[in-house]
Formats: structure tokens, sequence, C-alpha cells
């Protein structure tokens, strides 16, 4: 039994997000279901596809056509919802707007941001001073606007080239209401209306789901999966996912710690029973790492797996003179699905050896960020998360292992880890323009970054999302987004 | 009268000065720092210093709140770091939910504790008074978050009859407003029932007894007259305690309101969303508090609120 009042009714969907959409614009407010519906409004020139792969958007060419050159050409007939033409100018514009945005974790992604060279009315060419050979991947983050329009802020309009127009809007309460775009450029939604709402309360979001008021939500924890596995009129799909939650080692430590020491650090994670933390208490929504960065992510290697072994890690850390060490371990709530169980399991496996270990807990918005550079107090090891929109393993290589003696000076090295010569390795890999030789750089220094022992554990979680199954072809992609525009109903 | 209103007014606009001002400090001293809650993932040390700058967070503590008080004067309470809007049409936009949320929970609170306190007053020390005592015992004792979640799966999933979150139908003010009611219900029916039953005992009512006067006359014209005073100022101030926001109830119904909207300002520490939050909560609270007051004459004719106060 369905109650009318509660059923979006046909043709149109109605998605439960868990985080407010402030904004259909993403220079600031970015975070995976919230790009899904920014797309269906504003697109860019690439979007990140099927096996992580850069698919043309409104563009319909975008090669390499020289070390540090791009020719980009914009597609023929591409339109904004006001009828006006999608420009050279528009990208140009974009990405400055995203430059001059105050913190901006996009701009962030560039190795450098690229300067638009105009060639003809719709082709351009984009200039970097290095090789960023997977600027095609970088591009599709940068949601393109009007350039009259366009401003170093996010958008509050919502003209945009994409699938769906904005017919009702409240960044306020995180209401929005999408219909059709009659002027859309490509092939027109099977959908006619989107709601979108914001739901923050996860067993909120179940029960809407559960009841039929809610079609899609995502970014479901393994409890919530669990509670709705096997439900009549509710189908869960996974995927494997580009993200990667470690408990990091603290890099700060002075020489002469035992924790400096990549043979106790390794040691350490002997004692970690990985399988049973992905089996009970993650529920099976998640797999070990088998490297320094998600597997997904393409130039990804398997490096070396985590193995449990209590008697080696007693014996190891024994003959290293290691037998009594303290270990703190820090994080934020929430950093990922079951943090605290995780944490608590952990500390009881490192007490196993003969490790004490101490927990401390922030709540989000606290002072996580001053305690990661080191500002707050000492720590061993960090509870942390780290995704990549690009789906490329380069920017997260660079972003967690690219740390110079220069950067840890202002502390914005991943909690001190710097390897000058992984570094530089890092940085010559990601500027190789040919693929091959790039992938096996970059494959060599994965296996450089694992025998360094990062981190005590590390696991990479599953996406996963529930829609009620009159709702079909939800492609869900590794980076948790989908295409709206693709999606179908039936009833 | 009038003399009586300007000075309520001035010592309203001082409540409200004081707690804006307090909480000013206090959010500031909490731990926490807005510039990390904003930047997203693993921002370097320049984007933290660059978004300080911009929001005014590099300044010390009283350049800040000289600056607070300047803009504050001119009504402008500054723009929210989440929302990238002004904090106070942010908070506008909230407030008609709260409202609607509250006047329905109050107005069902009434209706229903009202009479269940004169009921129980008019039965008092008998068994099925005590039957209703822990009944209202047990409606003021249950956790309003678990109140919600059997609410919500009872009449949104067992039987799914009601929406489950949001305000997206009229429907969807049910099982909050219930959900909040049932608290206030046990609450405001045992202050009826205490009240009514010393005014029953009253000699008045005695002598009007002896008199031949109806118990239905007694009980809703004489006692109920003398009991409605503090019955009133109950009922205005769980009104206006509503009005701050029914947080939890407002978090598991997904309910857009001023509640849910105060949660999301403390975890991004949005410092201009939490002052503007304060400013309109406390300014309703203190508005409904003068508006009881206001009420008072009405209700007992001995109140001359000129000259009491």
């Amino acid at each position: 039994m369905r109650g009318p009042h509660r059923c979006p009714g046909p043709g149109a969907i109605s998605l439960g997000l868990n985080r407010s959409l402030v904004s259909l614009d993403n220079k600031l407010n970015q975070f995976d279901a919230a790009v899904t519906v920014q797309r269906a409004v504003r697109q860019a020139l690439t979007r990140i596809g099927k096996g992580l792969r850069p698919e043309l958007v409104l563009a319909d060419r975008f090669e390499m056509t020289g070390p540090t050159a791009w020719t980009v050409r914009l597609r023929d007939g591409a339109r904004y919802s006001d009828g006006t033409p999608v420009t050279v100018k528009d990208v140009s514009t974009a990405l400055m707007m995203y430059a001059g945005v105050n913190g901006s974790f996009i701009v962030g992604l560039f190795p450098e941001m690229p300067t638009v060279e105009p060639v003809d009315e719709r082709t351009f060419r984009l200039h970097t001073k290095r090789p960023v050979p997977i600027l095609d991947q970088l591009m599709a983050n940068i949601l393109i606007s009007p350039a009259a329009r366009n401003r170093p802020e996010e958008l509050s309009g919502g003209v945009g080239s994409g699938p769906y127009v904005v017919t009702s809007a409240n960044s306020g309460t995180g209401e929005y209401t999408l219909d059709v775009n009659p002027r859309y450029w490509g092939r027109r939604p099977t959908v006619d209306r989107v709601r979108v709402r914001f739901v923050p309360e996860e067993s909120s979001r179940v029960v809407a789901v559960r009841s039929g008021e809610l079609d899609v939500i995502d970014t479901i924890t393994p409890d919530s999966a669990e509670q709705l596995k096997g439900l009549p009129g509710v189908r869960l799909d996974r995927t494997s996912g580009t993200r990667v939650n470690q408990l990091f080692f603290n890099f700060r430590k002075p020489r002469g710690h035992p924790l400096a020491d990549a043979r106790v650090r390794e040691a350490l994670s002997y004692a970690i029973d990985g399988e049973a933390l992905v089996r009970d208490v993650l529920t099976g929504s998640a797999q070990q790492a088998e490297g320094v960065i998600p597997l997904a992510l393409k130039g990804s290697v398997r490096t070396g797996r985590y193995v449990h072994d209590p008697g080696q890690a007693r014996k190891r850390l024994a003959a290293l003179g290691a037998s009594d060490l303290k270990v703190k371990i820090i994080w934020e709530s929430g950093e990922f699905p079951a943090d605290t169980s995780v944490m608590e399991a952990v500390l009881e496996m490192l007490r196993a050896v003969g490790v004490r270990a101490s927990l401390q807990q922030f709540e989000p918005g606290g002072d996580i960020q001053q305690w990661r550079q080191g500002r707050r107090g000492d720590w061993d090891v960090l509870g942390n998360g780290f995704s990549v929109p690009t789906g490329h393993a380069s920017t997260s290589l660079q972003g967690m292992y690219g740390g110079t003696a220069e950067k840890e000076k202002t502390r914005d090295t991943y909690q001190g880890y710097v390897f000058p010569k992984i570094a530089a390795r890092l940085a010559d890999a990601s500027a190789e323009t040919d693929e091959k030789t790039r992938n096996t750089k970059l494959a060599a220094v994965q296996q450089q970054i694992w025998d360094t022992r990062p981190c005590l554990w590390a696991f990479v979680p599953d996406v996963v999302l529930a829609r009620r199954t009159r709702v079909r072809d939800v492609r869900l992609l590794q980076l948790n987004s989908y295409d709206l525009a693709a999606v179908r109903l039936e009833g | 009268m009038t003399r009586y209103l300007i000075r309520r007014l001035g010592q309203s606009v001082l409540t409200v000065f004081l707690t804006l001002s307090t909480v000013f400090v206090l959010v500031r001293m909490a731990p926490g720092d807005p510039a990390a809650a904003l930047a997203g993932p693993n921002p370097s040390s320049a984007d933290l210093a660059r978004i300080r700058e911009q929001f005014g967070l590099d300044r010390g503590l009283l350049s800040q709140y000289g600056l607070f008080l300047r803009d504050l004067f001119t009504g402008d309470l500054g723009t929210s770091y989440s929302f990238h809007a002004p904090a106070l049409d942010v908070v506008l936009d909230r407030v008609p939910y709260t409202i609607t949320l509250s006047l329905s929970a109050i107005t069902l609170t009434a209706l229903v504790a009202v009479p269940l306190g004169v009921w129980m007053a008019r039965r008092a020390d008998t068994k099925r008074e005590l039957g209703a005592n822990v009944l209202t015992i047990a409606g003021q004792s249950m956790p309003d978050f678990w109140i919600g979640v059997m609410l919500l799966t009872l009449f949104a999933v067992a039987v799914p009859v009601l929406p489950a979150s949001g305000f997206t139908t009229w429907g969807g003010l049910v099982l909050p407003t219930v959900t909040v009611a049932i608290l206030q219900m046990a609450l405001i029916s045992r202050l009826v029932r205490r009240e009514m039953v010393a005014a029953l005992a009253a000699p008045y009512v005695t002598v009007a007894r002896s008199r031949g006067v109806s118990n239905r006359v007694l009980t809703w014209r004489y006692a109920m007259g003398n009991s409605a005073i503090p019955v009133l100022t109950a009922l205005g101030t769980r009104f206006a305690a509503m009005l701050n926001g029914v947080v939890v109830v407002e978090v598991v119904f997904g309910w857009p309101g001023v509640g849910s909207l105060v949660v999301r300002a403390l975890e991004t520490r949005d410092y201009p969303l939490i002052q503007a939050t304060v400013l309109v909560t406390a300014a309703l609270a203190v508005l409904v508090q003068l508006l009881i007051d206001l009420a008072y004459p009405l209700l007992d004719p001995r109140v001359r609120l000129g000259k009491a106060a």
C-alpha cells in the first residue's frame, strides 16, 4: 500500500540528498550527490564516465596536440537554457572564476590552471606551462556558465546547458524542482521532473525510500544498506569506489621515534585484522586496500596486502625494541561509515599485541585540521579519507604523497609525508605525456610509497545507492554520481 | 499602559542584544575553525588564511565584535559561510516552517492537555486518574527522538499513510506536530490538574457550590478562570521554546525549520548564521512573552499592567 500523497507522480522522480544542495553551481559546494544534480543543470566540457574514462559533453573534440597544449572544439549546437550558445569566452571565464573563488578545492586538483587561446568561434587551445596529461579529466570538474553572468562565487541563477532547468529553488531548505530543458541540445531526458530534497537524517531517508516518498537516496551506510537489502520495491546499486579511507601514520615523528621506522609501522599493521573489520564492522561494504590508492582509479596498481598476523606483530615489535609502544589515534566523527566501531576494534587489536592505544574523536567543524597540521599536539595515527573527482591515480597520489619540504614549512603536506625522491618521481610521472610510460612510472612509484608503509590499515568503501524499483537505468558511477538524463521511470 | 509597553520593549531589546553578544563571544571561544569547515578536504594553509581574511576571522575578538555591532545597526548580520547568502535571509526563510510547526503543536497541546488536566482534577485520587497520571508521566519521560522514530515506523512504514519527512504536503505536518505535542501535553495536563485541584478546593468554589452552581460552571468558569494565568504562561513558555527550534524533531522529520538550521550552522561553525538564528529566535521568544504579559489583564481584571509593573 502506498499513500497517493507521497508518490512523486508519473514522470517525476524524487531524490533525497544527505547534504543540503546550497547551489546548482559547484565552485565551492562540491559533494558527490550534489554533482549529479548540478550536472543536470550545468555541464562541463567533459565528464568522468563508466570505467572512469573521460567522455565528451560540451566539447566534441578534446585532444592533446602538444606536450603542454590541448585542442578543444565546442560541440556544434551546444547552447544554454536561455537559447544563447556556449562560447569559448565562457570557458576562459569559467576557469578564471573557479580560480578566483576562495576555498575551492577544485582548483587544488589542478597542478596549474590552463590558459585559453581562442582559435576560431568554436575551437580553442588549453595551454599549461608543464604537461598536464589528464587535463581532459580535470576539466570535467569545471562547469561552464555564460561568461556575462559568471562570478567568482556560487551562482544562484540556474542558466545552464544541461538537460534540466530550475523551476523552483530554495537554497535555504535545499529543495529544488527541475523540469526538462525544452532547449536542450542533446537527447531529451525521459523523466520530466526531478524533485530534490535535503533529508539530513539517514534513518529518515531510509524510511522515506521504503515508503515510496523518495525514489533515490545515495551515500548509504552499511547499516542502512542492511536494512534495505531484500525489501520489496527497493533495490540497492553498488560499485567499487574511488575513495580510500586510511589509518594514516603521523610522519612528523622525530628521528629515533619508533614510528619513524617503516619496519615498526609495518609490524603494527600485522596487528590489524582487516578481514574481520570488513566482514563484521563494515558488513561487507568495503574492500581492504591492496595499494596506496583505490584500484578503481586509472593508473593504480596492486602493491601489497594488509596481512593479519598478531604473532608476527609481537615478534617484530619486540625485535625492533618497540614492544611497549603507546599509540594515539585521532579522527573526525563521521569521516567514514562506522568510524567509531572501526576505531574501537582497532584499539582492541593493538591491545592484543601489547600496544596500548588511546582514541580521540573530534566533532565535525572542530579542530581536526589543526591536529592534522600538528599544531594542537602529538598523535600517532589519523583516521582519514581521500577522494578525487578526476578518477585518475596521479591526482590522488600527488595529493597524498607529493609532499615537499617547502610545503611542510606551512604544514601543507599530508600528515607530514615528505619523501623528496617520491615527490620528484611523482611529479615526473604525472607530467609524462605518453600514457604507457606514465603508467609504468606511476606503478613504480606506488610500490615505493607502499614500502614506506604509510598506513596502519586502509580500505576502499563501496559506493552504494538505494532506489525504488520504478526507477531504472541509474548507472551509478564509481565517483558516486550518475547521469540524471539517462534515468527512466516505470509507473 | 503605554509606559509599561515602552519599558517592556526596551527590556526586550536589551535581552536580545545581551543574548546575541553572549553568543557572539561563546561561539568564538568554542573549539573549531570555520575556515577549516569551509575549505573542503585537505586545504592548504594559504587557502585557510585566505578564507579567514575574507570573512574577517583573522582579526581580534574585539575588532570582530566592533564590526559586528556596526553591521548589526544597519541590519546586516553578515553572509552565511555555508549558504553564501545573507544570514538573516537564510534564517527568515526557515522561520515560517518553525512557526507553523510550533503553532500546530501548541494548539494540539492545548486542545488535548487542558481538558485532560481538568478531567484528572475532577477525578483526583481515583484509580482512573491514576491511570491517566501514569500515561502523562510516560509521555513526559519518552525522548522526542524515540517518539518520532516510533511514529515514523508506524505511520510512514508499517501503515504508510503519512509522509516521513519534509513539508511537501500538509500531511507532512502531522507526525512532527504529534511528536512535539506528546511531550508538551504531558507537562501541561499535569500543570492544569494541579492548578484545578487547588482552585476547586478554594473557599469561593465551595461557597458557589453551596449556592447550587453547577459543576460545569464551577469547573470551566470559576476554577479555570483562576488557573488560566499559570496555564497560559506555561503554554506561552513552551511555545517560545519551540520557536527556538525543536531541534531533534526537525532533524528526525527533515523539517526545514530553524532547529535543523541551527544544527547545520553549529556543525560548520557558521558564525553569522548562528548569530542570525539567535537574533531571530530570541526576538520571537521575547515577543511571545510580551504578548502573554499583555493578555494577563484580559484573564484577570485584578492585574493592571501599568501599576503592577
